[in-house]
Order: C-alpha cells, then sequence, then structure tokens
C-alpha cells in the first residue's frame, strides 16, 4: 500500500491474532497519496502532442499504472488538465472555460513547446502560453514530447502534490475568474515582444524595433 | 531566384502601394501555343473576356477574367454542356503584396469532361469587392466567408457574409493581406483580455445553436411545429 513509506506513523495494534487492525499517520499524508495515485487527467488535445498523449494512454506506456487510465472527457470529474498542443486566442475562452468548470482541487499539465510558450507560432493568432489563460503546475518541454517525457512531467506533478497540505488555502484559490489573464497583466504584456528564434520575423511586423535583425541578408555568414 | 526573393521581402517590408500598381501584376508568361477547350470557347463565345492565359506547372490552364463580369462567365462555364464545370474545387485569393491587385481564384472541375480550368480575377486593392458566385455553386459561401474574414474582400450578394476562422470579435483587420503585420496589431495583452472576452456562442446564428435543442430537425421542433 505504501502507506507506512516515509512521513506515516503506523502504529500496530493488538487484534487476537497479533495481526495489525489500525495504524495511525498523518490526514494531510493520506489525503495526498489517494489524490496523486487516482488522477484522472481532461485531455485537452489540439495537435500533435496529443497523438504523443495518447500513446502515454496507449498499453506500451500504460498511464493505467498511475491510476489515470480513465481519460475524463467531462472536466466535471477531472483533477488534471493536460493541454496537448497549440491553442489559438479562439480557442482560450473554450480552455478557461473547461478549467472553470473543473472542481477543485485540480491541476494543470502544459505539454510541449506551443502550450508552454506558443512554441514556432509567434504569431497574430496564437496564445503565448497557456499560463496567461489558466494556471500551469508541470510544463513539459518538446516538440512533441516523448511518452516518457510526458510520464516524467507527471511523475513531478506526482512529488508536488506530495509537499501540498490541506491547511494551504492559496493551493486552491481560483484566479483571474473575471475575464482577466491568469498571469498579471505586464507579464502578457511582455511576450509582446518577439521570443525566440522568431526575432527575425520582426521584419514585416509593424511593432517596435527590438534591434533584431532586419534584413535577411545580414543574417547570411 | 534569389534578386527575386529579395525584391519580394522588400515589398513585404514595405507594405502596400510601394510598387506603382499599373506596372505590376503576377500574371505569368503567355499560354504561347499550348491550348486548352475551355479557354478556346471562352474567346469563340465570349471574345474580350479572356484578359489573359498562361499555362503552370506544365499543364494548368490559368485564364484571367474581368472581375465584373466573373457571375455570368461562371455561370456559363459551368452550365453549358460542352463546358461543364460543375465542381468548385476551391475558391481562394492571393495577395502578392507590394500594391499588386489581389486575385481571386476559382479552381474549376469538369467531372464529366476530366478536366480542370483555374479562373482569376484581379482585384484593386482599393476596391475589394466582387460578385459572389453562391448562387452558382453552393459550395462557394463557406469559401467566400473564408476570403472576406482572410482578405477583407466583401463579396456582393453572398448570403450571410460573416467571419468565419477568426473570432467573430476580431478586431485587428484581415490577416492574410500582405500589411498586416506578422504578430496582429494589438499587443498580447489586449489579445488575450478581447479573447477571454469572447462568447463562446457568438460565432453560430439561432438557428444553428437551436439544432439539439429543440430547434429544426429534431423531434420535439417537429411536434411543436404540428
Amino acid at each position: 500500500m505504501g502507506l507506512a513509506e516515509g512521513g506515516a506513523l503506523p502504529v500496530v495494534g493488538g487484534a487476537k491474532d497479533g495481526s495489525p487492525s489500525f495504524l495511525t499517520t498523518r490526514l494531510d499524508y493520506v489525503v495526498n497519496w489517494s489524490r496523486r495515485n487516482s488522477l484522472w487527467p481532461m485531455p485537452f488535445g489540439t495537435a500533435c502532442c496529443a497523438i504523443e498523449m495518447m500513446a502515454t494512454a496507449a498499453s506500451n506506456y500504460d498511464l493505467a499504472r498511475f491510476g489515470m487510465e480513465r481519460m475524463s472527457f467531462s472536466p466535471r470529474q477531472a483533477d488534471l488538465l493536460i493541454c496537448a498542443g497549440r491553442v489559438t486566442y479562439k480557442m482560450a475562452p473554450v480552455l478557461r472555460k473547461i478549467w472553470d468548470q473543473m472542481m477543485q482541487p485540480k491541476w494543470a499539465i502544459s505539454m510541449g513547446a506551443c502550450a508552454s510558450s506558443g512554441g514556432v507560432f509567434d504569431v497574430y493568432s496564437m496564445v503565448q502560453g497557456i499560463d496567461t489563460i489558466i494556471p500551469v503546475d508541470v510544463y513539459v518541454p518538446g516538440c512533441p514530447p516523448r511518452p516518457e517525457g510526458l510520464i516524467y512531467g507527471i511523475l513531478l506533478l506526482h512529488e508536488k502534490i506530495r509537499g501540498e497540505s490541506l491547511k494551504n488555502g492559496e493551493l486552491r484559490r481560483e484566479t483571474g475568474v473575471d475575464g482577466e489573464p491568469a498571469l498579471p497583466a505586464g507579464t502578457v504584456e511582455a511576450v509582446t515582444v518577439p521570443f525566440g528564434n522568431s526575432t527575425k520575423q520582426n521584419r514585416a511586423s509593424g511593432l517596435v524595433p527590438t534591434g533584431a535583425v532586419l534584413r535577411p541578408a545580414d543574417r547570411r555568414p | 531566384m534569389g534578386g527575386r526573393f529579395e525584391e519580394a521581402l522588400d515589398d513585404l517590408a514595405s507594405g502596400a502601394g510601394a510598387r506603382d500598381a499599373a506596372e505590376a501584376s503576377e500574371r505569368g508568361a503567355s499560354a504561347g501555343g499550348a491550348t486548352h477547350p475551355g479557354v478556346e470557347a471562352l474567346r469563340r463565345e465570349w471574345g474580350d473576356v479572356v484578359l489573359h492565359h498562361e499555362v503552370q506547372a506544365g499543364d494548368e490552364h490559368v485564364v484571367y477574367i474581368p472581375p465584373s463580369r466573373n457571375v455570368e462567365v461562371l455561370r456559363w462555364l459551368k452550365e453549358t454542356p460542352g463546358q461543364a464545370y460543375d465542381l468548385l474545387k476551391d475558391l481562394t485569393a492571393v495577395d502578392f503584396g507590394g500594391g499588386r491587385p489581389l486575385q481571386i481564384v476559382y479552381q474549376l472541375r469538369s467531372i464529366e469532361h476530366r478536366l480542370e480550368l483555374r479562373v482569376k480575377a484581379e482585384l484593386p486593392l482599393d476596391a475589394l469587392e466582387i460578385d459572389s458566385v453562391t448562387a452558382v455553386w453552393a459550395a462557394a459561401n463557406w469559401l467566400e466567408r473564408e476570403v472576406y474574414d482572410l482578405f477583407g474582400v466583401r463579396f456582393r450578394g453572398h448570403p450571410d457574409l460573416r467571419r468565419i476562422l477568426m473570432p467573430e470579435n476580431y478586431a485587428e483587420g484581415h490577416p492574410l493581406r500582405k500589411d498586416f503585420p506578422l504578430r496582429g496589431r494589438f499587443s498580447r495583452l489586449e489579445q488575450t483580455r478581447r479573447a477571454l472576452a469572447l462568447d463562446l456562442d457568438s460565432d453560430y446564428t439561432t438557428e444553428e445553436l437551436r439544432i439539439g435543442r429543440g430547434g429544426a430537425g429534431t423531434e420535439a421542433a417537429r411536434g411543436a411545429g404540428g
């Protein structure tokens, strides 16, 4: 069962045949143990990352090992939102609505480069990281991440849940429910600046110059 | 190749109107000796309606027509028995930048004669209006909405000219135009706020929303309608 592993304080009581009949532990420990071992995922698959997510759930990688085989296609019965793929601005209110419909306790994994930062899609139509829309617990890098990557992210989330405490009300506080971005306005404003290798695209953008390379000819060796 | 590429990038950077629109068209070389039964018939029956005829990629025939006569010509191509271009495979547009006219592209297929014909009409950037061909091919409905959404071409007589890909509350313009900045015209903060303020039902008409809620086609509606 694993209940007696580190942190738990088992005390064996005396049944007539000498077998244990009760044990003691911390409430946080039991709650976190049950939460992290039966995370029901809400798959929000919009692109190729979703293919890897499906592979993760299939028999070869077998998400059932973590109590996650029940993909919950209803947000009301889900604990973990896995956003796998790029999210457009048109899709953003859908993602937010699904997140708002999920009941506490809930967590979110941003799977892949596009969900985490917009990836190569530094363009007019694309959300530059879903953390501007919903709070994210674990970011899984990759384009797309292999199933091992997603599983590693899930195990990181297990570690995070292991450290949570029921006394900490901040963990379950809803953020940005009034139509505002999930991040502070200044932070979202900052992603207006061209990101990563897409700075060369500034040439035709009409945005404020950033000192990036402006002429394609200048980029040549 | 390289020079042409650089030139195109310069056009992109400076936006619409940079080059003299009069010299500018993306038309290729004339078709030379190659013939196409559809183009021959157009020349014979309509005379001056064929502004230009070229061949691309070996055997793809492109014919340019005046935008003011698109509906009558296309209807003739569809309904004349010898032509029978009854399938509108695609309706799209191309913006070459640099102030050159925007091309409306009709990709036609005659299933009966196993022939393809691409018909183009050039619209100057300051008058992006053309008659809708939804009365000829019903399939043009959503395709014209897409061209309107992404290029800003108004289709006269279209029954339902709304955005189809971009959100209904999108206010930054028409993204596939060459003078459109890559990241849009608003800041990321403003774009995020507008996205979160989007009414999820706004992309649908009231009729579409009634489907499945006792609307048209359901048992409840048939019962209620008597």
